[in-house]
């Protein structure tokens, strides 16, 4: 049994304890069980009080049971779904007797609710304290009464800052929007709760159920009349629409919900909000977002065979090699995590852009007030600079970041074996070279890893971890378990030109730039991509990461894989000028108080003759030969299944979420409706480039698509 | 006994107040200093039994700055810090406390040094006004917090209280630091061409030893700008000449005084951090040190020649380490003001003083090529917290590269005190 009831002094305890699992779970046979306690109480004339708590460590109760949603199906399915959780929870509010939540851990989504049901909620001291409503992240809304109670409770704009960001609040915050009535130290907790049951609860001090603090200022005033809530939706639903560009739209639905049922009955309002949870519940988006929680889920524990019972490294001093753009992001975000950083280049110069790189970060936790000054100054100061090896013997783990040319890179490892300990493990950040050929020159090759992060590195939350034959199992799981302290989010590849998100971006970058030789519109094509859902075009992405770094590696795909991969001449001429991108000023945009096309780039392509080619034709190209790659990939066996590319793709690239990564997309516009495309397009521009792999042929004629292999 | 090494150390540029520092607290100074050393010797932290540091104007925002330094700088919090205060000699009395505690005992290994941010000391305001603000903030009406309000003057508010002006002045004679050093400059019969000339050739020296101090100086590349990166000491002047220092118009006595700013120390910020331990940790931890503490001693003298206390200081640790003046092969003082050394040296030098002190066998003459032969405060700064801490490892650094046994280390001290120390390798 996940629910257990007992009685102590006249209290009544609902204990959550779910069995074999970590967290508790409202799964639908977990609510039947609650339903079963509740529909008791009533009858219970000895208890005075009701407490709900659960017996795990951190967790109060983690959300509705994600798996049951995703089978759902049918819109009445959900609704149906969510009324069983709202009856429940209903009851309980129902109920003759106070309630109390006891909240010492994640109280997410249906746990959330469970808590807003009853009189009060109590929460801990205990750091991993988090309350809140993820739920638009999956793409639905609330539907055990999240939407109903908890504006009412904290206010609208609180409640709407917490159901359209899904961000979960911890136990201070909490206190503070009187989303809990008191906090309570760990130690002694049982005792604690039980002066608040005597002091506050058996008293029924005929607490007022809502709202627990009354506003004052600007936002008491606009929350006190109907014309300043409009306005809090107004401001809501736009700053909602200006994130997801209308392509999510469960926090657009939730507002709408929450601007409706603040002004309804408890049975209308309950029944508005089941109704859109079950229409937003069988969306596409929403089960793409689901496949990509569990992918991130699964990836973010990600281990590799052979990994039980080896003790990955504690890594307390990192050296970086290189401060640049990205040896200094690495420095920052090792520092962030309390690693110690000994930063290197060839001189102070270097260092102090490395210093600047990471200070800048740090300044904005500050100004967002993730971090306050003092913890701010202390964190930099775990990195220091240093232009000779000096402190490198003391270093559990080393990444290079110096400039993308393998002489360099293999001259650095040399040294590198000279100054570090045994069993230091080193590692390279390298975009595309072989990793295996810098672990060539080091006297312990299995040593070597690759540990290749995207820029910029403390918001991109993907690292390629890339393993060559000669890397040793220990190496990769110190380096995953390293990944996983930075909370970032690994996927494990084979050692090729390129890995996989960088080759399957180029492909993609490479025909951006024929089709733009073709079609003279940069901003068209780029409107394209981002209609697509992708995060920014290909060409204001060039000019973010800069045209040479990009071209640079565009070429190591050149070399290694052929034409298909080769730049067109806009490229190297728009180089040539020193037109970088942002970092220069200009590329393919300029790039000061506004961003407007660079007209050199029209002046380049003048005198070439445009043919008209249609936004989806251009959409397929892209994306077909994206597909194309990812299953050379596959075929190559660099990664082991479909899902690290979309993780890849996802978390490396901001591959939209909402069609839940770049090989769940092509499986869902069939893998025969690909090939067919991209022969078509061999045919017609007579380019190998469009060939299909043998891969996509085979699973084409296997009959399934990249995932459900039958 | 087992002797008491100096492992190693490592100290930052000093640089002049106001200057490329001038972002940088005293904190952050020892931080950037001692985390470097942690790097750079590879001694693990945890291994230290107590951090020790000498500062002089602490900063309020970093109450015992020993321990925010530690804190800082990566030392695991289960070492325990505490800051010393010995003016001038703060950075040798971090130093001496690691020598006393390893004697007594209680430890093994230290870590010590000092830091000093003279262009962070504050200004502040005068007690009538604190009165006046207190007053404001415990007013509950509109009225009192007027009738506050109405007693701030012009004066009040413009005319702060400056620290570092009140930290160099000697709160018992009324003497500022360089008026004490007038005092000497006349009893002595010290002309302003001596001092002017003794200043230059510390300059000179500076100068030319520039590549040599790289070796105990860590570039700071000071944030949040992180503009430049700071190698080299600032203080010492390529082309200083007599001429120009004999332009320079006397600042403590304007009609019949000789100090000037060009023959006093400069006002610096700097800090010098070092690892000290018993020779059996040296041993145990596989290195060579440094050198050695061989002796140690302080003096009192009158708070108004202050400066003379080097005087003192000398024959006495020469005493206690059974060495004479003439074994040292290499001499450190403190060069606060040139009329001050100048002074010193003329004591040692006078028989009369000798005897009247009862310092016969352990005074003599100091010869000038073994005096301050890298340069000196007049050139390098005098952040005073610090200065203790780099005599020792300048002197060591410099007894290392010449393969000397005996050196010798003195500063005058604020208050009227002299300390000096014997070091061998």
């Amino acid at each position: 049994m996940s629910v257990k009831f007992s009685e102590q002094d006249k209290i009544g305890y609902i204990e959550f304890d779910q069995p074999d699992s970590k967290v508790n779970i409202l799964s639908m046979d977990t609510i039947q069980q609650l339903d079963g306690i509740v529909s008791g109480i009533p009858a219970n004339k000895t208890i005075k009080a009701l407490v709900i708590r659960s017996l795990k460590p951190n967790v109060f109760v983690a959300g509705a049971d994600i798996s049951e949603i995703e089978k759902i199906v049918e819109p009445d399915d959900g609704v149906k779904k969510a009324k069983a959780g709202q009856d429940i929870l209903n009851k309980i509010e129902d109920l003759k007797i106070p309630t109390v939540a006891l909240i010492d851990g994640v109280a997410l989504g249906g746990g959330c609710e469970l808590a807003l049901a009853c009189l009060y909620r109590v929460a801990t001291f205990n750091p991993r304290v988090r309350i809140g409503l993820p739920e638009v992240n999956l793409g639905f809304v609330p539907g055990f009464g999240g939407t109903f109670r908890l504006p009412r409770l904290v206010g609208l704009s609180e409640s709407l800052k917490m159901i359209l960001s899904g961000k979960p609040v911890d136990s201070k915050k909490a206190l503070r929007i009187g989303l809990v009535d008191r906090l309570l130290p760990n130690a002694g907790l049982d005792d604690h709760l039980d002066e608040f049951l005597k002091s506050e609860v058996l008293k029924r001090s005929k607490k007022k159920k809502y709202p627990r603090i009354k506003k004052t200022g600007i936002i008491g005033l606009l929350e006190s009349n109907r014309w300043g809530h409009s306005v809090i939706f107004k401001k809501s639903l736009k700053s909602v629409l200006e994130k997801s560009k209308g392509f999510y739209p469960a926090p657009e639905r939730a507002v709408d919900v929450v601007s409706k049922n603040y002004y309804m009955s408890r049975t209308e309002g309950l029944a508005l909000e089941a109704e859109t949870f079950g229409q937003l519940a069988v969306t596409e988006i929403s089960k793409n977002l689901v496949h990509v929680f569990y992918l991130m889920e699964k990836y973010k524990k990600l281990s590799v065979d052979g990994a039980e019972g080896i003790e990955p490294r504690t890594v307390q001093r990192c050296g970086v090699l290189g401060a640049g753009i990205m040896g200094g992001g690495i420095a920052q975000l090792m520092a962030a995590k309390d690693i110690r950083v000994r930063l290197k280049d060839i001189n102070y110069e270097a260092i102090a852009q490395g210093y600047k790189a990471a200070s800048k970060v740090f300044e904005k936790a500050v100004k967002i007030r993730k971090l306050n000054a003092a913890q701010a100054h202390e964190k930099m100061a775990h990195i220091t600079g240093t232009i000779d090896y000096s402190g490198f013997a003391q270093t559990d783990f080393v990444i290079e970041a110096v400039v993308e040319k393998m002489e360099v890179k293999q001259k650095v490892f040399k040294e590198l074996g000279d100054v570090v300990a045994e069993d230091t493990i080193l590692a390279t950040n390298t975009s595309a070279l072989s990793v295996s050929e810098m672990a060539s020159v080091t006297k312990n090759p299995s040593r070597v890893i690759g540990f290749h992060f995207f820029n910029p590195v403390h918001r991109m939350p993907l690292v390629e971890v890339i393993t060559a034959p000669q890397t040793s199992t220990e190496t990769i799981v110190s380096a995953l378990a390293l990944v996983k302290r930075l909370g970032k989010t690994p996927i494990v590849v084979k050692d090729s030109s390129g890995f996989i998100v960088n080759r399957i971006l180029l492909i993609y970058m490479a025909e951006a730039g024929r089709l733009l030789e073709e079609v003279g519109d940069m901003e068209r094509i780029d409107k394209v991509a981002t209609d697509f859902g992708l995060p920014m075009g290909p060409f204001l992405l060039s000019d973010e990461v800069g045209l040479d770094v990009g071209l640079k590696v565009m070429r190591i795909l050149e070399d290694s894989f052929g034409d298909r991969f080769k730049p067109v001449e806009l490229f190297d001429k728009l180089l040539e000028k020193g037109r970088l991108g942002k970092k220069s000023g200009k590329g393919f945009y300029t790039h000061g108080q506004r961003r407007d096309s660079n007209p050199e780039v029209d002046q380049i392509l003048q005198g070439r003759g445009f043919s008209e080619i249609e936004n989806h034709t251009m959409e397929n190209r892209m994306i077909y030969l994206m597909v194309n790659e990812a299953a050379r990939c596959l075929g190559e066996g660099i990664v082991d299944e479909p899902q690290a590319i979309d993780v890849g793709m996802i978390f490396g690239t901001g591959f939209p979420p909402f069609r839940g990564g770049l090989l769940k997309y092509a499986d869902k516009v069939g893998i025969k409706h690909i090939i067919e495309q991209l022969q078509k397009f061999k045919k017609q521009y007579s380019s190998d480039r469009f060939e299909p792999c043998e891969y996509l042929i085979k699973i084409k004629e296997q009959g399934h698509g990249f995932y459900n292999k039958g | 006994m087992s002797r008491i090494a100096v492992i190693d150390g490592i100290r930052t540029p000093f640089v002049k107040y106001g200057t490329d520092f001038d972002s940088l607290s005293a904190q952050e100074l020892g931080r950037i200093c001692a985390r470097e050393l942690i790097e750079r010797s590879a001694i693990d932290p945890s291994l230290l039994d107590e951090v020790i540091i000498g500062c002089v104007g602490q900063p309020a925002e970093a109450a015992n700055i020993a321990r925010v330094v530690a804190l800082l700088a990566g030392i695991p919090q289960s070492i325990p810090a505490y800051t010393v205060h010995r003016n001038c000699a703060s950075g040798i009395e971090s130093a001496v406390q690691a020598v006393m505690k390893i004697r007594a005992g209680e430890g093994q290994l230290y870590f010590v040094g000092g830091t000093e941010s003279m262009s962070n000391i504050p200004m502040y305001y005068p007690k009538k006004m604190q009165n006046i603000f207190v007053e404001l903030s415990k007013a509950k009406t509109i009225t009192a917090k007027l009738k506050a309000l109405g007693k701030i003057r012009p004066k009040l508010l413009f005319n702060p209280v400056v620290g570092l002006m009140k930290g160099l002045s000697d709160p018992v004679c009324g003497l500022n630091m360089g008026q004490t050093a007038e005092v000497l400059a006349k009893e002595f019969g010290i002309t302003r061409q001596e001092q002017d000339e003794f200043a230059l050739l510390s300059h000179q020296r500076a100068i030319a030893a520039r590549e040599i101090l790289r070796e105990e100086i860590v570039p700071v590349t000071p944030g949040p700008a992180y503009k430049t990166t700071v190698m080299d000491d600032n203080g010492p002047r390529e082309n200083q000449t007599i001429k120009a220092l004999a332009k320079l118009r006397p600042v403590f006595d304007r009609h019949a005084g000789t100090v000037t700013a060009g023959n006093a120390s400069q006002i610096t910020d700097g800090a010098c951090m070092m690892v000290m331990g018993t020779e059996e940790k040296c041993q145990e931890l596989g290195r060579e040190p440094l050198g050695y503490v061989k002796a140690f001693a302080f003096a009192g003298v009158e708070p108004d020649r202050m400066g003379i206390g080097p005087a003192h200081a000398i024959p006495m640790v020469l005493k206690k380490a059974g060495l004479k003046l003439s074994d040292m092969q290499a001499v450190e003082i403190n060069e606060a003001f040139a009329a001050q050394v100048l002074a010193c040296l003329r004591c040692l030098e006078s028989e009369d003083f000798t005897r009247k002190f009862g310092y016969e066998g352990f005074t003599g003459e100091i010869p000038r090529d073994i005096l301050n032969v890298n340069g000196a405060a007049i050139a390098l700064g005098h952040p005073v917290g610090t200065t203790g801490s780099r005599l020792i490892l300048t002197m060591l650094k410099h007894m290392q590269r010449n393969d000397l046994k005996y050196g010798l280390v003195s500063l005058c001290i604020g208050g009227g005190q002299g300390a000096a120390v014997v070091l061998e390798r």
